[in-house]
Order: C-alpha cells, then sequence, then structure tokens
C-alpha cells in the first residue's frame, strides 16, 4: 500500500478495515463456538474478547482450561504470547495522543493486523499511520466480540463438540498461526526448538508447561545467537487475529 | 475462567501501555519478545498432540496435516481450521479418527 499518510481519513481507514474484519468476525465465531464447546458461557466468552484482544493467547488459554489445566497455566501460557505487545505498544507510541491515560487506552487497539495496516498506510522510516491504527483497531474490535457472541449462540446448536472435530481445531489452528510466522531461517530455529522441547516436556507435565518450557528454550537460542534479527517492531502479523483475507 | 480473563487481560493491558507509561523498554527485551512466538507455537502444537492431557488420535493429526497443506497455500487461518475441524469429524464418523 502506498497511501499518503495525509489522506488516510477516517471513511478511507473504515473502507480498508472491512476486508480484515470479515475473517477476524469469524475468527471470533471460532472462538465462541470452541468456548461453548469447553463449557465456557457466552458472556465469559464474551468478557475474554473485550478484555483480551488477542487471538492466539485466549485460544491457548481456553485450550489449557479445557485440557484440565491451572488457570495459572492459562494466564501464563496468554501472558507469553502476548510478550509481543510489549514491542508493538512501543512501536506505536509516537502516534498515541493525550496524557499517560489516554495513551494506554488507545494503544490497546494495537492487534497484529491494526497494527500492520497503520505500518502499511505509513511511509519508510515514519511511525505507523495513527488514523489507519485506531479505525481499523475499532473495526476489528467490534469484529472480535461480535464473533465470539455469535459463535457462543450457534455453538451449542451445533451438537456433540468431538463428533464435530471441534478438538482438533486447536492444533489445527496453532499450526496455522504458526505457519503465517515462518519467515526467516530464524523463525524455523525457533520453532523446532520449542517443538522439540515441548515434545520432550509434554508427556509428563501439567497444561502450560511445555509453553513455558518452549519459551525458555526460545530465549536461551535468541541469547546465544545475538538475538536480534531483523525481525524488529515493525514485522507485520504476528500470531494474533490472522492475516487479513489472505 | 473469570479469574484467567481477568487476570490475562490485565498483563496484556500492560504490555500495550507499557511504552505510553513508562520512561523506556528496553531494545533487546522487546525484540526478543517479538522472536518468541515460533517456538511458543509450535509448543501449543506439540501439547495438542502429545501432552499428558491430550488424546493424540486420527483426527487430529489429519486436522493438522490439512491445516498445513492449506496455510502452505495460503489459504486464511479460519479456513485451515475449518477443513482441519471437518476431516476429523469425517474420520470419526468413519470410525477411524
Amino acid at each position: 500500500m502506498t497511501t499518503q499518510p495525509s489522506t488516510v481519513t477516517i471513511r478511507t481507514a473504515l473502507v480498508g478495515a472491512v476486508p480484515i474484519s470479515a475473517p477476524v468476525f469469524v475468527f471470533g465465531i471460532s472462538f465462541g463456538v470452541l468456548a461453548s464447546a469447553a463449557d465456557v458461557t457466552g458472556w465469559q466468552a464474551a468478557l475474554m474478547c473485550l478484555t483480551v484482544f488477542a487471538g492466539s493467547s485466549q485460544f491457548a488459554a481456553l485450550s489449557i482450561l479445557a485440557a484440565g489445566g491451572s488457570p495459572a497455566a492459562a494466564v501464563f501460557s496468554g501472558a507469553l504470547l502476548n510478550l509481543r505487545y510489549l514491542a508493538t505498544g512501543a512501536a506505536v507510541r509516537p502516534v498515541l495522543r493525550g496524557g499517560r491515560l489516554r495513551r494506554s487506552l488507545e494503544a490497546q487497539l494495537v492487534v497484529d493486523e491494526s497494527f500492520a495496516v497503520a505500518v502499511a498506510a505509513s511511509d519508510e522510516g515514519e511511525p505507523p499511520n495513527r488514523v489507519a491504527l485506531l479505525v481499523t483497531g475499532v473495526a476489528l474490535y467490534v469484529a472480535w466480540v461480535a464473533g465470539s457472541v455469535t459463535g457462543s449462540a450457534v455453538g451449542p446448536v451445533l451438537g456433540d463438540p468431538v463428533d464435530l472435530g471441534l478438538d482438533a481445531a486447536f492444533p489445527a489452528l496453532f499450526v496455522a498461526l504458526l505457519w503465517t510466522l515462518l519467515r526467516r531461517r530464524s523463525d524455523w530455529v525457533m520453532a523446532a526448538a520449542g517443538g522439540v522441547v515441548a515434545l520432550v516436556v509434554a508427556p509428563f507435565t501439567p497444561p502450560g508447561v511445555p509453553l513455558a518450557a518452549a519459551a525458555v528454550a526460545g530465549l536461551v537460542l535468541a541469547g546465544r545467537t545475538g538475538g536480534d534479527d531483523d525481525r524488529g517492531a515493525a514485522s507485520t502479523a504476528g500470531d494474533g487475529l490472522p492475516d487479513g483475507g489472505t | 475462567m473469570l479469574v484467567t480473563t481477568v487476570a490475562l487481560a490485565a498483563i496484556t493491558f500492560a504490555y500495550r501501555a507499557a511504552a505510553s507509561l513508562l520512561p523506556r523498554i528496553p531494545d533487546p527485551l522487546v525484540r526478543r519478545a517479538q522472536g518468541l512466538a515460533p517456538a511458543l507455537l509450535a509448543a501449543l502444537v506439540v501439547s495438542e498432540l502429545a501432552g499428558r492431557e491430550a488424546a493424540a488420535d486420527g483426527g487430529k493429526v489429519a486436522a493438522v496435516a490439512v491445516a498445513i497443506t492449506l496455510a502452505a497455500v495460503r489459504a486464511p487461518v479460519w479456513g485451515c481450521v475449518a477443513a482441519g475441524a471437518v476431516v476429523a469429524a469425517g474420520l470419526r464418523a468413519a470410525g477411524v479418527g
């Protein structure tokens, strides 16, 4: 996208947000459906979407709770997955306005897609586009929550989750998200390291522990290779809500 | 679920707000956090298939295979998930998964 930043109006941003909101809405539906299969109520699922607004961590937490893991394990796993928001929060700080409270609230609209759109709408070397960021963020927020509510309503009507293969949806989801992240060689190495460590640990430990072990392995690995490859804060579409329709 | 939601929400809020609230976040920390994601997701896949509480079965493995295949040809994430679930359901209905 080579939109001139000064011409990103609210309307332009809204139009651009539509094709991204649709898959996010569908993704939200899948969250609501899986949540209902795990005996999570529509209110609980919606509340999580409203307050966390980060897809992969929500699915991870849900999968751990559904497997009988503790809330602590679920929270810890989600917290690991959402670490990237430290980076994206820092990257958008220059375009946030107001005092600390207002900036903190505006920053909550940062998700992988809104961040990616905002970066794409700005010039090289410029900070992400504010209008694109906030408008896309709001649109995705609405789509995510609406999807969850819809999914929770539809879920119970669908029947036995296992017969429907819904429990298989979790590993399918995680592997699909993983695939979108594998761009550089270092990503593959990280995935391999995390997978191997998890494989060794998983059969013997409670839910959540393999994830923590993989995180440690990843941190050690990053430390060894000098860590910082060019996967900086401007990298697009991480493992949160899905890519815009592709 | 509620406890999990509140705690995760608080942490995620803090992550997003950190740069706006604190004077400075060290760059290396930030970049290292970015790079972890593939390791974490790989671990999640493995946990689902080989975890102590998981019942690894043909259905789940097939779902993963289908999802990878579709992801490789750039299908959207939700499409990979739906296809995986459908395949697993089909195998189970056929008494195989």
